[in-house]
């Protein structure tokens, strides 16, 4: 890699709405191997069409797919980044099911505690599907040309489903102690290494501290950085190459995508979510009810404190118990802290998101000098809550000088079209 | 047995021949990009009823300006860019022997989910849509012939593209019948009032696409003949009735039309287009994502979820239709074609040879423009040519597939139709191939 700065995985409705990549995915990449990072991580994609998370993000599920993500693999490499593609599951954490599954995967058959999201608690064999399903995906990310593969073990999708001890409730091998609920990752891991032999990058995300309480008080706390110190010393063991350091155990949580609960984008986007989960109904109503839902607000926010930055002790706890690469997310935008970061022994490398949807050429901001870009990313989440209905991209409006230029900004991802 | 022979025989429009007399009619699915610019999987969409034999394809609602849109990731015909799509679109189409006729399209005020550019839609008037409450400013007249140039334009771009003609979208309550029905148009200048006026921005229109393409291209009309404006809620006013429309029909003639499309109904959807049953299960499912849209939509949205004023809505909603969903526009329609000498075609629910055939040999019309029942059968001239007189398994008229447009694949979603639920996904995917990429 050319540098220390990867484009953490960030997605946008750009594909088909069965995960066929698209020129509207490509030119969004494009924009970041441009823009000069080492290396992209990709949008948030499904191995399996059970663990989508909403329609229209692109998907590494069957072999039709090769094609797109080798032109992207091209594209990216004629620039110079690397790109690395996040193979994912959702279990039971999906946003918008899509037509094809009603209940997601999960540890448990409980639904999700926040928007009820319903699930359906996997079988051995199906278990035993899923790890076949991420070592093909691995496999053809290889065929693809791409340089390596991200297994999305953190923020609530399914791995955390097993591994979160306030998720994971199973009497069999995938339950109870920690070394059962890392079962089903490690399985992973090794399955994939297997398939796609010794020369191959292969890096795993994890939330490392869960704080399952963190929005509503009277959810379970989950897994702590012992737990997670833990679970990466097995994954090294595993033989994976590096560790992606996040944290929560849902997606959104207030410490991932740590900032901003912006209201009005909530209920203009959440809308379109009630028919996914039994409890999104009531939450839509306590998003618009005033004071409702500024104090829903207020617990939101609250525990993010610094945003930029906010992972690296646990970053540094997982660095000195590992001997492979760290990388840490979250919301970094300052050259000075990402050096001292790196300096001082918190983590190897940053990966970003927001910061660089608001500033795509951070890079070259800091290399002229700028320690923090001069209309920085304002951890608003309002690129985050718009994307369900919207296109991808900064909806700050005070970033801008005016709304039209915003919007010139967003819809640049559709140049070139397709034909 | 009715002898359908004339169905399979040539159309004969003025500048343009289609070698039967079935019209793909107006369908569109969010299988673009939101900017507009269209997609090889609506490619795949268009393509899927040329094979099916019919004679001619309208194309999904085309938003001549980016403020027209219904919703977001239909193909626009907006900017000079969209035409290479366009232009491929047509080239594969032409491959099977169909005609394709771009529809030209602005909605108005009736936008489900008016995207991120303009918050507003534009209209006659600056009253809500009564329906969901979608909110709307007044068009000046300025911003009125910037309009009629953007029909031209997209009409320039259509012919550029290679495209057989333009149909010009008159009906269904977009801006157009915003314009034509008094029951909306409040307006108190020279595009408000009697008939004339009301007329003038679509026969404005007319004339300006007429001028900016030439004499020697097809042009047809859709227009609703008669509003039922009242159909839903028993309190609201009537709208434009037939005499009233007969008489813009021949104010079109003489602009420069060359065909006519029957259609009904104030606004979209309405119970008589597309005429049949509401599907509350999917209603439930669907509508969700147009909470935010408009100041009706959340009071709508509990009426259809909960028991009984749901089943009291579906009563209201199939109760104009109740027993003649095929057909139920040859009536208006009979009325228009005695008023006209050009060739005019009927939607609504058709999927019967006979009932067809014999609409055409009656003189109600003269082609037929198909919707619902080729999404359920896109091979549907080629069952009846192999001799059925309606499809093994017709549409329902359910009207799912409408209401899962908003967040799913346009496709039929009647899953009594199918073997399998499996299947019908099957089959609803089966737009996305191939794929962007191969």
């Amino acid at each position: 890699m050319a540098n220390r700065v990867f484009r953490s995985s960030v997605s946008g409705r750009f594909d088909g709405y069965e995960g066929s990549g698209t020129q509207t995915r490509i030119n969004w990449e494009v924009r970041f191997a441009r823009a000069g990072v080492g290396a992209i991580i990709s949008s948030w994609c499904g191995v399996d069409r059970r663990g989508y998370i909403v329609p229209g993000y692109a998907g590494i599920d069957r072999d039709n797919q090769v094609p797109f993500w080798r032109e992207l693999a091209r594209r990216v490499h004629e620039i110079g980044s690397k790109y690395i593609v996040q193979l994912a599951h959702g279990g039971r954490q999906r946003d918008i099911g899509g037509i094809e599954f009603r209940a997601g995967l999960s540890s448990t058959g409980k639904r999700d505690p926040l928007n009820g999201f319903p699930a359906e608690q996997a079988s051995p064999e199906q278990l035993a599907a899923v790890v076949r399903a991420f070592a093909d995906g691995a496999a053809r990310a290889r065929d693809a040309g791409l340089d390596g593969i991200e297994i999305h073990g953190a923020n609530g999708y399914l791995f955390t489903q097993f591994l979160s001890s306030a998720t994971n409730e199973r009497r069999d091998e995938y339950g109870g102690p920690l070394e059962n609920r890392a079962r089903l990752l490690l399985d992973t891991v090794r399955a994939v290494r297997q398939r796609v032999g010794e020369d191959f990058h292969v890096q795993v995300k994890i939330s490392v501290t869960e704080r399952g309480n963190a929005f509503l008080p009277w959810l379970r706390r989950g897994n702590t950085v012992d737990d997670s110190t833990r679970v990466c010393r097995w994954l090294e063991e595993a033989g994976a190459d590096a560790i992606h350091v996040s944290a929560g155990n849902t997606f959104p949580h207030p410490l991932n995508p740590a900032g901003g609960l912006p209201l009005k984008e909530v209920w203009k986007n959440y809308d379109g979510l009630i028919s996914s989960g039994s409890t999104v109904f009531r939450n839509y109503l306590l998003y618009r009810t005033p004071l409702v839902n500024r104090i829903m607000q207020w617990r939101w926010e609250r525990p993010a404190g610094e945003v930029e930055g906010a992972n690296l002790a646990d970053s540094r706890a997982i660095k000195q118990a590992v001997s492979i690469p760290v990388l840490c997310t979250g919301g970094f935008q300052t050259a000075s802290v990402v050096r001292a970061a790196i300096e001082g022994g918190d983590c190897d490398a940053v990966t970003i998101a927001r910061p660089l949807i608001a500033n795509p050429d951070l890079l070259e901001l800091w290399r002229t000098g700028h320690d923090r870009p001069p209309r920085p990313c304002s951890y608003c989440n309002k690129c985050l809550f718009n994307l369900l209905e919207s296109p991808l991209g900064c909806y700050d409006e005070r970033r801008y000088g005016s709304r039209e230029e915003m919007l010139a900004e967003i819809y640049a991802v559709f140049d070139p079209p397709p034909f | 047995m009715t002898d359908t022979s004339i169905i399979f025989e040539p159309l004969r429009l003025r500048t343009l021949e289609v070698k039967n007399r079935v019209f793909r009619s107006s369908l569109a699915g969010r299988f673009n990009n939101y900017d507009g610019t269209g997609t090889p999987t609506h490619v795949n969409w268009d393509l899927t009823f040329a094979r099916g034999g019919v004679g001619a394809i309208i194309s999904s609602n085309a938003p001549v300006h980016p403020r027209g849109l219904i919703v977001p990731n239909y193909a626009h015909i907006d900017r000079d860019e969209t035409i290479p799509f366009w232009r491929e679109l047509v080239q594969r189409v032409h491959e099977h022997d169909c005609k394709y006729i771009v529809q030209l399209a602005f909605s108005g005020r009736q936008r489900d989910l008016g995207g991120i550019q303009f918050e507003k839609g534009w209209s006659s008037t600056d009253k809500p849509e009564p329906i969901h409450g979608l909110q709307c400013e007044r068009m000046t007249v300025a911003e009125i012939r910037q309009l009629v140039d953007a029909f031209a334009q997209g009409a320039r771009r259509a012919r550029a593209a290679g495209a057989d003609g333009i149909e010009i979208h008159g009906c269904n309550g977009y801006l157009i019948t915003q314009f034509l029905s008094p029951a909306i148009n409040d307006r108190k200048d020279e595009y408000g009032g009697s008939p004339e006026n009301r007329a003038r921005f679509a026969l404005e229109i007319v004339r300006a696409v007429r001028a900016e393409v030439g004499s020697d291209y097809h042009l047809q009309f859709k227009i609703t003949a008669v509003d039922y404006g009242n159909d839903l809620f028993f309190w609201r006013p009537k709208g434009t009735g037939l005499a009233e429309s007969i008489q813009v029909c021949k104010w079109l003639q003489e602009a420069g039309v060359d065909a006519l499309h029957v259609s009904s109904g104030s606004s979209f959807p309405h119970p008589r287009n597309p005429a049949g049953d509401f599907p509350i299960e999917d209603v439930v499912r669907g509508y969700d994502t147009m909470i935010s849209s408009g100041r009706h939509t959340f009071r709508n949205y509990l009426i259809f979820r909960t028991w009984p004023f749901n089943q009291l809505f579906r009563w209201l909603w199939r109760r104009p239709s109740r027993g003649r969903i095929e057909g139920i526009n040859l009536a208006d329609c009979r009325a228009v074609k005695a008023a006209v000498s050009i060739p005019v075609v009927c939607t609504g629910g058709f999927q019967t040879a006979s009932v067809v055939a014999d609409a055409i040999a009656r003189g109600d019309c003269d082609g037929v423009t198909i919707g619902r029942p080729l999404i359920a059968n896109p091979n549907l001239v080629e069952l009846w040519r192999a001799g059925h007189d309606r499809p093994p398994r017709p549409c329902t008229y359910s009207n799912k597939c409408l209401i899962n447009q908003l967040e799913n694949p346009l496709g039929c979603y009647e899953e009594s139709r199918f073997d399998s639920r499996e299947e019908m996904v099957r089959e609803i995917l089966s737009v996305f191939d191939p794929p962007q990429f191969v």
